[in-house]
């Protein structure tokens, strides 16, 4: 390994385009960050996520820790980086431990933290249940727990939070914080936008191209939300939920 | 466990098979005749019996590890080794080289044209699925390709009525059967063996790629080249298998899937469970063949097979 270097950006698209579904979306994340990502339905969130994977092909370019996703073998990208998807189907009846194990797939290895991740998801008591027998929002934490099994810097999630009760949902996001604190960078999205003022960046998506990025206070402004998804915002006394 | 278990079942069988027949040894006996002390059954066993179950044994072990892969490959553990063409492809060739009397050349033309035409089948489905990355499109173009060489096979089987022996000689063939197999129907089945070794270390990223495509290429699989390695050992293996035994059905259905329901979905077991399972489940079936009197094994296998799909699909339900 060479001297390590600080890096300016754990994740950047550049120009990145997919006809009919994205139109030159350019961002940067700085290592550390805790990103989410909003826009109304179709504009855009899955392909960008998939995009920023290496999952889905695209025209313009996209570096991981400043280097291009092309130099990087898909050995090492399973090291580097992990992907949720939106939900899993689930054919066939692995444990709840052997689909977290699959994390470690990467590292040639199948138990290296994989009981912290099952502890961390509250999955302990289920670990020896067949993933094929759970219920959609107990699916989504395996899927979490998968991807923090990699151990890859880089967590890009598609709408985690949307199948989880309250708890588990704040529980996501707590891990999330600790994970960011650590050095990584994470980049979900979702439709929930009083959590995306917890956030440190979002990313607003409008009709495949790139609305605005950064700071929630800044980039949720009520001519954007009222623009973007059509909604008035109003501040008013609700209810708060928060862990214990 | 299981695999023991298996091997045990396995070797059995194997001593049963080399014993039964129209001179019934006992396990000394076919002992004796291994070692070749007892001149009779050496002759018997190593002329006969021994190339059957050799041939047995390895068609058992393709058909079955194909029906794996298959399964894998598609999400789907109702998927069958002959879902892109290759059985069929293999029949159609295997019936046109009958019907033409090129098989009566040489023991080898038919094993030949059958695997010719397997993989020249699903050659051409995946050249017409065009791209390899979606498993609906390679889907539909087997469905299509094994209706066309289906109407060619019996095409070709109406049209030559005349020639009594040469029809006879299909309807053998598309039924499936290991009698008269010998040495060198093993030698042409030889590459399953190989076939089988290159399979045995992708346990691991099978199971990946069963719980779906994009999460496995995410977790470090490169699921292209994994993706064209099954299908190319599947291929090989069933084109074979087909080649020496003729069309035997539900092999590469049923034992993975049974295999599956006893000791779970994870393919670092399943994979040398189904080889060895495959191996005893079609030396059992032939020797069920033989005590019936010479019944043909692709009926033995789906009159054994057919119920037990229909008792799985209540069980779903």
């Amino acid at each position: 390994m060479a001297a390590a270097t600080q890096e300016l950006s754990a994740l950047t698209l550049a120009h990145a385009t997919v006809p009919g579904r994205l139109t030159d979306v350019s961002l940067t994340l700085a290592p550390g960050t805790f990103a989410g990502l909003v826009g109304p339905n179709g504009a855009g969130k899955s392909t960008l996520l998939q995009i920023a994977a290496g999952l889905l092909p695209a025209t313009g370019e996209v570096t991981w820790n400043d280097r291009p996703l092309a130099d990087i073998a898909v050995l090492e990208r399973g090291q580097m980086a992990a992907w949720v998807p939106q939900e899993a189907r689930f054919e066939f009846g692995f444990t709840v431990r052997s689909v977290v194990a699959q994390g470690r797939f990467a590292h040639g290895d199948d138990d290296r933290g994989v009981e912290e991740a099952l502890a961390q998801f509250d999955l302990t008591t289920l670990a020896s249940r067949p993933v094929n027998r759970l219920s959609g929002g107990e699916r989504q934490r395996v899927l979490l727990a998968r991807a923090l099994a990699t151990d890859a810097r880089l967590q890009l999630w598609d709408e985690p939070l949307a199948p989880l009760d309250p708890r588990h949902a704040l529980e996501v996001l707590r891990l999330g914080r600790a994970r960011t604190r650590a050095g990584g960078t994470l980049l979900f999205s979702l439709h929930d936008l009083r959590v995306a003022y917890c956030l440190d960046v979002v990313v607003v998506l409008h009709e495949g191209r790139l609305r605005a990025a950064g700071p929630p206070e800044e980039v949720l402004t009520p001519a954007l939300l009222h623009d973007v998804f059509g909604v008035r915002a109003r501040t008013a006394p609700g209810l708060t939920l928060e862990l214990p | 466990m299981a695999l023991g278990v298996a091997t045990v079942l396995l070797v059995v069988l194997a001593v049963a098979a080399l014993g039964a027949g129209d001179l019934p040894l006992s396990p000394a006996r076919v002992w004796a005749g291994l070692m070749r002390t007892d001149e009779l059954a050496a002759t018997v066993i190593w002329q006969i019996r021994l190339p059957r179950l050799c041939v047995a044994m390895l068609v058992g072990a393709a058909l079955s590890g194909s029906g794996l892969v298959m399964q894998a490959y598609f999400r789907n553990s109702l998927a069958s080794p002959g879902l892109l063409g290759v059985s069929s492809g293999g029949a159609a060739g295997a019936v046109i080289a009958i019907a033409l009397g090129w098989a009566a050349w040489s023991l080898w033309v038919l094993p030949l044209a059958a695997v010719v035409g397997a993989v020249a089948a699903t050659g051409a489905v995946v050249g017409l699925a065009h791209r390899g990355a979606s498993t609906e499109r390679l889907l539909l173009a087997g469905v299509a390709l094994n209706a066309l060489l289906g109407a060619a096979t019996s095409y070709v089987l109406s049209s030559y009525t005349g020639i009594y022996e040469r029809n006879a000689q299909i309807l053998f063939w598309l039924l499936g059967g290991l009698e008269d197999r010998t040495w060198e129907h093993v030698l042409m089945a030889l590459p399953i063996l190989a076939a089988a070794a290159w399979l045995w270390p992708l346990g691991r990223p099978m199971d990946l790629l069963s719980l779906g495509a994009r999460e496995a290429q995410s977790l470090g699989v490169d699921v292209r080249s994994l993706r064209r390695r099954l299908l190319g050992l599947a291929t090989v293996l069933t084109a074979v298998a087909t080649a020496v035994a003729g069309t035997v059905g539900f092999v590469g259905l049923i034992v993975p899937h049974l295999l599956r329901l006893l000791v779970g979905p994870e393919h670092r077991r399943l994979v040398p469970l189904s080889l060895v399972g495959g191996a005893a489940f079609v030396l059992a079936c032939d020797l069920a063949s033989r005590a019936a009197g010479g019944l043909r094994l692709g009926i033995v296998t789906a009159l054994i097979g057919g119920p037990f799909f229909l008792w799985l699909l209540r069980r779903k339900s």
